[in-house]
C-alpha cells in the first residue's frame, strides 16, 4: 500500500496548481474551475488521512469520509450560486473578466 | 506504487491543463479528467462510495453545469498571456513562487514525519471499503447536524441561484421601456 505522505504530497501539488489558476486567470469562470480543483485537492488529503486513522476505530476513520461527503454537497451549492452570480454579471457587462470587475469591492 | 504514479501523473497533467488551456471548454474537460482520476484514487484509498459520488455529482452534475454555463455565455478564450491592461506587475512570478513554496512545504512536512500505515486487517475493519452503509452510519450519528444543515444550505443555494438568474428577466421593466418609447413617439409627433 502506498503511504499517506504520497497522497498528501499529491494533494498539496494539486492545491498549489489550483491556487496558481486562481491568481493568474482573468476569466471568472476559469477562476471558478481552479477553485473546484483546490476543493478536490483538500478532499484527497481528507480521504488519505481517513485511511491513516483506521487504527483509531471506525467512528474516527469514517469521519474523514463523511467530511468529504459534506464538502461535496457544499461545493454543489456553491457552484449553483456562483454560476448564478456569473450569469447575472455577464448579463450586465457581457464579460466575466475579473480585472474589469474592480467596482464589486464597493 | 506504479498505479499511484500513473494516477498522480494523469491528475497533475489534467490540473496543469485546467490552469493553462486557453479555451474554457478545454479547461473544463481537463478538470473532468482530473476528477475522474481522483475517483479512481478514492477506490485505492478504500472509499468506494465516495468514488461513486465523485463520478456522479462532481464529474457528472457539477461539471455539466459548468459546461452549460460556458456554452450559454459563449465565453471567449482567456487572453491571460497577451493583454496586460491592469494586472499587477510581477503577479505571475509571485503566484508561481508562493504556490511552489506552499506545495514543497506541505510535501516536506508529510515526508519528514512519515507515519506507519495501519495493517490491512485494521483498515478493512475500520473502513470496510468505505461503502454506503459505513458512510451513512457516520453521517446519521456523528454528523447528523451537519447533514441537516447541508440540506438547508442546498435549499438556500437553489433559491439563491433562481433569484439571481431571474431578477433581470422578471424586472426587465417592459413598462419603463414602453413608456419611454411612447414619450419619444409623442415628441416625434
Amino acid at each position: 500500500m502506498v503511504g499517506t505522505e504520497y497522497y498528501v504530497a499529491l494533494s498539496a501539488v494539486l492545491f498549489a496548481i489550483g491556487a496558481v489558476g486562481v491568481l493568474t486567470r482573468r476569466s471568472a469562470i476559469l477562476v471558478f474551475l481552479s477553485v473546484e480543483l483546490m476543493l478536490n485537492a483538500a478532499n484527497l488529503a481528507l480521504v488519505a488521512y481517513s485511511r491513516q486513522w483506521s487504527a483509531a476505530g471506525q467512528a474516527v476513520a469514517m469521519s474523514g469520509q463523511s467530511a468529504v461527503f459534506i464538502i461535496l454537497a457544499v461545493a454543489a451549492a456553491e457552484v449553483a450560486v456562483g454560476l448564478g452570480i456569473l450569469v447575472a454579471i455577464f448579463r450586465n457587462r457581457s464579460s466575466t473578466d475579473v480585472d474589469a470587475l474592480s467596482e464589486v469591492r464597493y | 506504487m506504479i498505479g499511484f504514479v500513473i494516477l498522480a501523473a494523469v491528475m497533475i497533467i489534467g490540473a496543469i491543463g485546467v490552469v493553462t488551456l486557453r479555451e474554457p471548454v478545454h479547461a473544463a474537460l481537463s478538470l473532468v479528467a482530473t476528477l475522474l482520476t481522483l475517483a479512481v484514487t478514492y477506490i485505492t484509498l478504500q472509499a468506494h462510495f465516495l468514488a461513486a459520488v465523485q463520478v456522479i455529482v462532481y464529474a457528472g452534475a457539477i461539471m455539466v453545469l459548468f459546461l452549460f454555463v460556458i456554452m450559454l455565455l459563449n465565453v471567449g478564450s482567456d487572453d491571460s498571456g497577451t493583454a496586460k491592461r491592469s494586472q499587477l506587475p510581477g503577479l505571475r512570478p509571485a503566484a508561481y513562487l508562493v504556490s511552489l513554496l506552499a506545495a514543497a512545504g506541505i510535501a516536506a512536512t508529510a515526508f519528514l514525519d512519515p507515519r506507519q500505515l495501519p495493517t490491512r486487517e485494521l483498515i478493512d475493519v475500520a473502513l470496510a471499503g468505505g461503502g454506503a452503509d459505513r458512510v451513512g452510519e457516520s453521517l446519521f450519528s456523528d454528523f447528523v447536524l451537519a447533514f441537516q444543515l447541508v440540506g438547508v444550505l442546498l435549499l438556500t443555494g437553489i433559491i439563491g441561484a433562481v433569484g439571481l438568474v431571474q431578477r433581470r428577466a422578471a424586472g426587465d421593466r417592459p413598462h419603463h421601456d414602453a413608456s419611454e418609447h411612447r414619450d419619444r413617439e409623442l415628441t416625434n409627433v
